[in-house]
């Protein structure tokens, strides 16, 4: 098992969480939401897994390249 | 051939001389570099030419300074098929000095680079080495080397390929920063200047790695195309330059039903541009350059049914797709590739405009959006524009609109036009009746109803009956149209002159 953390590409708010810790995932899953430019941009995992954190809050702000979830794949 | 003991005595003398610059009869040097963990240039130039295809330059040439010695000067090079296609490839040397620029070897480089102007050969750059050798300083041709003035004439007049697969510092880091793609090694280092002079001139000491990595020049947009090792390096190069072929043929076509669902039925939800790239295209054929840099776009090279396109599309995933600063230079300069080599040009178009405020401002953007606006209006390439979703203000303007007279201009069920975006455009048409409103909440209600009549006016349909696009289509029949428009399109006869210089960056 390792350890895969999904980053945010871009720097924005987070808008909606649609994974939460223990939750199964497939690889393209959307994980959670973040907005910026007014655009909601998707955070998918990049592998199969299973999510172990995430490291945001609803409405808590991101920068590009942040970690916002963690998984195990 | 008689057997090697009969050979006279001259010819005895050659063949010694041709051997001892071999990998074979150097083996300090081969394990000096195996240390490094980093190929030799001979085994590079092996890799990139086809079987039995190299023909060297310039391999006895021994340093100028008195009492110096090493192999073909530090500089490997000569003319060389890459899969089919005849190139020059110049190799600095690491093990001799570095790897360093000599005055013999500046002399050497120089008549390749004059070599493949005159016979209109892409030249390939291998870029590992420190610099100017010191040492020669006092030969008195050195500081007139016409090295760098030779190579940047071969701009726009036939392909240039960098590799930099260990470090290329100053006049290695120069050519690097003349060639149209440059491919690196993650580990690799590059930097105008390189510890030493930075040491005298900032008093501080850095590893090459601290100065130029290749992260940071992949998040520069110095670094066109970062690879893992030597054998992906070359393996790039090669994948480049057969674009260059124009014609071949057709690829297998990727589940063109795909494109129906790819745009979010939701117009705020982001998707990535680049599915749309890869489904377009044969299966396999792209090839991304630049995409550490400028994410707000992307700009790759492509076949569709084996015709070579090159293809620029705004990124929703990135800032929504508005066009800034590194978007625009990524772009700009990628079109005056397409238009200095007759390379058709597929326009994606997905953007709510230029980016907009005081910080994009500060970054030049007047201009640089204009250098795409430029690129575009002066290349006589074919542009195919297909407005995926958004297209609004002079960013569509820009991004291969109806005056810029594209060979066809398509819309997707989900194009969404409008001279700027449509939210703003409600508050400046209807300023007085959302002021008129009674409470926030009214006008907020206002506004969002303002806002709908207005999309509704705007659809793809109603944009269609403008005469806003040549016709809007079923995203999966995308490929196939733009197929059958490239083939009204036919192959321009090869020039004879150079069309046009392509701009470092």
């Amino acid at each position: 098992m390792a350890k895969l953390e999904a980053k945010s590409e871009v720097s924005g708010f987070i808008w909606k969480i649609e994974t939460a810790p223990g939750q199964r995932v497939a690889k393209g899953d959307t994980l959670l939401l973040i907005e910026s430019m007014k655009m909601e941009i998707p955070v998918v995992a990049e592998a199969d897994g299973v999510v172990v954190a995430i490291a945001v809050e609803e409405g808590g702000a991101v920068d590009e390249g942040n970690t916002v979830a963690v998984l195990e794949v | 051939m008689k057997d090697d003991a009969k050979l006279r005595p001259d010819l005895r003398l050659v063949l010694d001389a041709r051997a001892e610059r071999l990998d074979a009869a150097r083996p300090n040097a081969v394990a000096r570099q195996e240390k490094r963990g980093r190929w030799t240039a001979r085994r590079a130039a092996e890799a990139i030419a086809d079987e039995h295809s190299f023909v060297e330059y310039g391999g006895l040439v021994r340093p100028a300074t008195e009492g110096m010695a090493g192999a073909a000067d530090g500089l490997v090079m000569g003319t060389a098929k890459v899969g089919g296609r005849a190139v020059d490839m110049v190799l600095y040397d690491y093990t001799v000095y570095a790897g360093t620029q000599s005055a013999m070897n500046h002399a050497k480089i120089s008549r390749m680079f004059s070599h493949a102007e005159k016979h209109r050969l892409p030249v390939i750059c291998w870029l590992d080495g420190g610099g100017a050798r010191p040492h020669d300083m006092h030969v008195t041709a050195r500081p007139s080397t016409p090295t760098f003035v030779v190579f940047a004439r071969l701009s726009g007049l036939v392909p240039t390929v960098g590799i930099s697969p260990g470090r290329a510092f100053a006049g290695h880091a120069n050519l690097a920063g003349l060639c149209d793609v440059l491919i690196a090694t993650k580990d690799s280092a590059m930097g105008m200047a390189g510890p030493p002079l930075v040491e005298a001139a900032l008093g501080k000491k850095y590893t090459p790695e601290e100065i130029g990595p290749a992260s940071v020049h992949w998040a520069s947009g110095v670094i066109d195309i970062l690879v893992e090792d030597e054998a992906e390096a070359i393996a790039a190069a090669k994948r480049y330059l057969s674009y260059f072929d124009m014609e071949r043929p057709a690829g297998e076509a990727p589940d063109q039903a795909l494109l129906r669902d790819i745009v979010p039925e939701n117009p705020r939800r982001a998707y990535n541009v680049r599915t749309v790239i890869q489904t377009i295209c044969d299966r396999d054929s792209v090839m991304e350059v630049k995409a550490g840099y400028g994410k707000a776009a992307s700009t790759a090279f492509g076949r569709i049914a084996g015709r070579t396109v090159g293809i620029i599309a705004n990124q929703p995933m990135y800032l929504a797709g508005a066009m800034d600063t590194p978007a625009c230079l990524k772009m700009a300069r990628f079109i005056q590739i397409c238009d200095a080599f007759d390379i058709p040009l597929v326009v994606l178009c997905d953007t709510p405009g230029l980016m907009v405020g005081p910080e994009v401002e500060k970054t030049g953007l007047m201009r640089h959006s204009a250098r795409v606006l430029s690129a575009l209006a002066n290349a006589t390439i074919p542009v195919l524009t297909v407005v995926l979703r958004k297209a609004y203000g002079l960013g569509y303007y820009i991004m291969g609109s109806r005056p810029l007279e594209p060979a066809i201009l398509l819309a997707w069920p989900t194009a969404e036009f409008g001279g700027m975006g449509l939210e703003g455009a409600v508050n400046i048409i209807y300023a007085k009746e959302l002021e008129a409103a009674a409470t926030p909440e009214e006008r907020a209600e206002l506004h969002a109803s303002l806002t709908a009549e207005l999309k509704r006016a705007n659809t793809a349909v109603e944009s269609g009956a403008k005469f806003l696009y040549d016709d809007v289509i079923d995203p999966a029949d995308t490929r196939d149209i733009l197929i059958k428009t490239l083939e009204t399109l036919p192959q321009p006869a090869p020039r004879t002159t150079r069309k046009r210089v392509i701009e470092p960056f």
